[in-house]
Parts: structure tokens; sequence; C-alpha cells
């Protein structure tokens, strides 16, 4: 009888687990700062430019590969 | 007990002792490296690495094998390019560390990182794991026959001079910018550079790809296949766009329009953050704010979910292949499932090792196989947050070592004790680290359950890897690139 309750308490426990997990999370979201409309597009603009310019830079040397690719292959 | 433990950390780091003298290692600079060389550095590792994607030599042009690829869901992460040289892409890079510095913060192998013979062993160590993993994974798949049925003694000598000499010096190129020579870690920088790129292919590539038996060609991107669509003449207006955004064969723009929306939550994400307030203990009314982000271990928890899932379909692949020869009759292909080839390139797997693969799309995977959509999800998931949760502890950047800082650049939590910043700050970055995990494994599973095969993780790892590194690098330009010459040709673009 002792063994059966321990382990419906322990089965709770891990139901709760996740509920609690999502309450922490949640709280601790609602203390945090976020980012700001202005701030926020610029960030998206450095990442992005960066990005899409490393991105045509390495697909142009992709398009290298394709001529390399007859020769070895 | 103690005593057995002992036997084996001892074991495990001597390992590495009798290859150290041919093991080839990257020197620390001798000198300061300028700004403007690093970032030289940092950007060519990713463009040389992209540039050492060679197809294979040594097998047949026209190559018509039965066994398909089995990790296409894994390769977007991985920086991994099917039938070139780096086939695996950077997974041994990415894999050996973070393991093996988790088994040393969790005390499986024991390290002291205090003395240096200790930090250079087990640095040695890392890379010898990762050049290991390079050679058996090559091999797996050489006698897997993903290359062919019946190669010569010669075929698979050269496949594996090329695949694991493509490993090694993949790593060491890794090391070099690890290493200081530029920013960030290596893996990190070549992964950005990848998956920009593929970002790139996959909506503005203008490669030309045959797609039916009546020599029909559609361009790779999806934009650019919108844009010639429309003006084809075999197409009717609204079937071209309909077609631009449903193809499935290649990227479609419904896919690039989720990969985008995914980018767009990175970036918000990553700027969330709590503000401590904090104070000067050397001067009065010195106060400020010091940010810690909800983002605290970064992509990494995706990554080592992706790690897990990767070393899964690996064992899965050698079970099934290796072993059960694919055969659904076979004891093991009962047990553990088979190969099915969709498209001629995919190597699907079936139920139970298809739970912990993404599905292939949303409609699709919904009816064949809905047990992914609740396992796949909860094994990310999982994984994430436990990762996280050990990660933050022994990363460097805990709470403790960030109390440690606190006191050695002389400031303190406004309104608290000194002695209690550790205390206060546990109750925050344990939080903030499991729960940035979490939304971030939210967002993969997310996207990936829309059938993006990878792209969706690949962009939260990407997103976030490029953010971190014009986050050190803006950071470095405004301590050391007084004199840089990239600084003013740059300036105006970025004015963060």
């Amino acid at each position: 009888m002792a063994g059966e309750k321990s382990e419906n308490n322990q089965i709770e426990k891990l139901m709760d687990a996740p509920v609690e997990f999502f309450k922490d999370g949640k709280q601790f979201l609602s203390k945090c700062k976020k980012p700001t409309g202005s701030e926020y597009s610029k960030i998206i603009r450095a990442v992005g430019f960066g990005f899409i310019a490393v991105g045509v830079i390495g697909y142009a040397i992709k398009l290298i590969h394709i001529p390399i690719r007859y020769v070895i292959v | 007990m103690a005593k057995f433990s002992y036997f084996i950390t001892v074991r495990l780091i001597d390992v590495v002792k009798p290859f150290l003298p041919i093991l080839p290692e990257v020197e620390l600079p001798y000198e300061k490296i300028e700004f403007d060389d690093r970032v030289v550095y940092t950007i060519f590792s990713g463009l040389i690495y992209l540039f050492a994607q060679f197809p294979l030599a040594g097998i047949p042009k026209d190559l018509e094998s039965n066994v398909k690829d089995p990790i296409y869901f894994l390769r977007g992460v991985f920086a991994a390019e099917p039938k070139t040289i780096l086939e695996f892409g950077i997974f041994p890079v990415i894999a050996s560390p973070l393991l093996l510095q988790l088994m040393a913060g969790l005390r499986i192998i024991k390290v002291n990182f205090k003395i240096q013979q200790d930090r250079e062993l087990f640095q040695s160590l890392t890379k010898l794991f990762a050049i290991f993993q390079y050679i058996i994974l090559s091999n797996v798949f050489i006698f897997s026959g993903y290359y062919g049925d019946s190669l010569t003694i010669a075929q698979i000598f050269l496949l594996n001079i090329q695949l694991v000499g493509a490993g090694i010096f993949v790593t060491l190129m890794c090391e070099v910018v690890d290493k200081g020579f530029g920013f960030t870690s290596g893996a990190m920088v070549i992964n950005t550079a990848v998956i920009a790129t593929n970002l790139v292919a996959d909506t503005f590539g203008i490669s030309q790809i045959t797609i039916d038996t009546e020599g029909h060609q559609e361009p790779q991107g999806s934009l650019i296949n919108l844009l010639q669509g429309v003006r084809a003449k075999h197409k009717t207006f609204v079937g071209a766009i309909v077609n631009a955004f449903n193809r499935d064969y290649l990227p479609n723009l419904t896919t690039t329009c989720v990969v985008v929306a995914i980018a767009m939550a990175i970036g918000y994400i990553q700027n969330i953050r709590i503000e401590v307030p904090v104070r000067s203990t050397r001067a009065r009314g010195m106060n400020n704010v010091y940010p810690i982000r909800l983002l605290h271990v970064g992509s990494l928890s995706v990554l080592f979910s992706y790690v897990c899932l990767f070393y899964i379909h690996i064992l899965g692949f050698i079970l099934i292949q290796l072993i059960g020869k694919n055969n659904a009759d076979s004891l093991i292909c009962k047990v553990l499932g088979h190969y099915e080839i969709v498209n001629n390139i995919l190597y699907v797997p079936t139920f139970p090792l298809s739970s912990l693969a993404p599905p292939k799309s949303l409609f699709g995977g919904i009816l064949e196989q809905p047990i992914s959509f609740i396992a796949y999800p909860l094994f990310i998931v999982i994984t994430g947050i436990w990762f996280a949760c050990n990660w933050q502890a022994i990363s460097g950047q805990s709470a403790r070592d960030i109390a440690k800082d606190f006191k050695d650049q002389g400031i303190t939590l406004t309104g608290r004790r000194e002695q209690n910043i550790s205390k206060e700050l546990n109750k925050i970055v344990p939080v903030a680290s499991t729960t940035g995990a979490a939304i971030l494994a939210a967002i993969t599973v997310l996207g990936e359950l829309l059938g993006l095969k990878g792209k969706a993780a690949g962009m939260v790892i990407g997103i976030a890897g490029g953010y971190s590194i014009l986050e050190i690098v803006t950071l470095d330009y405004q301590q050391n690139g007084s004199g840089s010459n990239l600084g003013q040709v740059l300036s105006g673009q970025f004015a963060l």
C-alpha cells in the first residue's frame, strides 16, 4: 500500500515537472526585456546583410565548382 | 570503485599519447593578430570549406546504387554535401568537443583543466576522436554499398584517402580559427557560411536542373523559378505560381518563406534578455545593467540534439544496411524497421526508426508516420533542455563564473551583498538556459514538422551562429579596430 502511494507520488511529480518548467519559463519571459522595434530592425538588417553577402560569395564559389566537376569526374 | 574509475580516466587521456608525434597541431599565434587579419581568417575558412566540397573521384559518374542517402535530414545542420569529399561535413568536428567536454564536465572522464599537460592531452584527444569518427563513418558508407556494390580495393583505398583526408583538413582548419587566428569557433563559422550559401542557392540559385523525361528544366532557386515559370511558354500563369509554391523535388517558395520566418524569429529571441542592475564597488554612483540572455547556451542545445540524432541514425544504418542488408524479412529489420527509397535519392526509414526522423512533408507525414509527430519533438525538446541544464553549469558561463568575473571587474549586484552574487545569479542562469533551449527546440521542431528536411534546424543554428560572430566581431572592433582598414570601408554599413 505504502509502495503504491509513493509510486503514485512519483508519477505525480513526473507529471508536474513539465507544468512547473512551463510556469518558470513563462515567469522568466515576463521579466525579460524584449528588443524594441528599432533595435530589432537594426539587428535583422545587420545579420541579414552579412548572411546574404556571405551566401552570395559562397554561391559564386559553388558556381565555379560546376566546370570543375566536369574536369574531375 | 574510486580506484576503478581512476584507472579508466588515466587510460582515456593516455590513449592519445602514442599518437601525439603524428597528430598535426596548429601553433598558437606568437603575437596578437590584427583585427583585419582575424576577419580575413574567419571569412576565408568558411569560403575554403565551400570550395573544398569537391566531388568524389573514383566512383562511376552515373552511379546507380541501391543504397541511398540515409542522413538527408541531418545534412543541413552539419554542412554535409552528399557525394563530395565532405560527405560528413563537420559532424565529427562538432560532435567530438561537444561530447568530450560534456563528459569531462560531468566527471565521466576526469581531466584537470588546471594542469597544462592535461589540457593539451584533452585537446589532442578531441582531435583524435574527430579523425577517428571520420574514418569510421567513411568506411561504414563505403562498405554499405553507398558508393556502389562492387568496389575494388584500389577504389576503397582512394575513397578512404579522400574522405578521411578532407576530414583531417577540416579538423585542422577549425583549429586554426579556434586558436585565435579567427573569431569564435571554426565549426560555427563554417556552419554559418554553408547555411548562408544554401539559403542563397535555394532562393536565387540559377543553375538549371532537368526535372522530367521530356527534358524540361527548372532552376534550383525558388524565387528564380517563380520568375522563370511565369514567363515560360509550356505553363499557364496560375500553374506556374502554384508550381513555384508546391514543387517538392526542388526548393519551393513555401519552404523559403518558412525559413525566412524562422530566421526572423531567431533574430528576435536572440535579443530577449534579463537585465540585472549592477553597480561598481570601486566608484560610487556607477550604475549599469548586466544582460543575461535567454539563449544563454546559444544554439548548442539544438546542435547537441542533432548530434544525438546523427549517432542514432548512423547506428541504425549500420545495423540495418551493413548487418541486415536492408532485407525487410531479416530479424534486425523487423525490430528496427528498414529503408525505403524515395525520389530515387533518399533513404527513408520505416517504423520504428522513423519515429526519430522528421517527416518528409506535413500532410504525408500525419498519415504515414503519426508517431514521429510525438516522438521526434519530444526527443529534440528533452535532449535540448537536458543539455542546456548541464552545459550552463560546466561551460565557463555558469553563475559561479559570472560572479567571479564580477569580482574581477569590481562590480556587484545592486542591493545585494557580494557573497550572495553567485546564489542570486543561480536563480537566473539555469532558468534562462533551459527556457531558451526549450524555445529553440520548439522552433526547430515546428519548422521540421512542416517538412523542411533539416533546413529549419540548419537555419536556427546558422542565424544564431551568424549573430554571435557579428556580435564578437563588433565587440572586438570597438576595442582593437581603431587602425582597421576594413572598418573604414564598412563603417557606413554597420551602425551597431
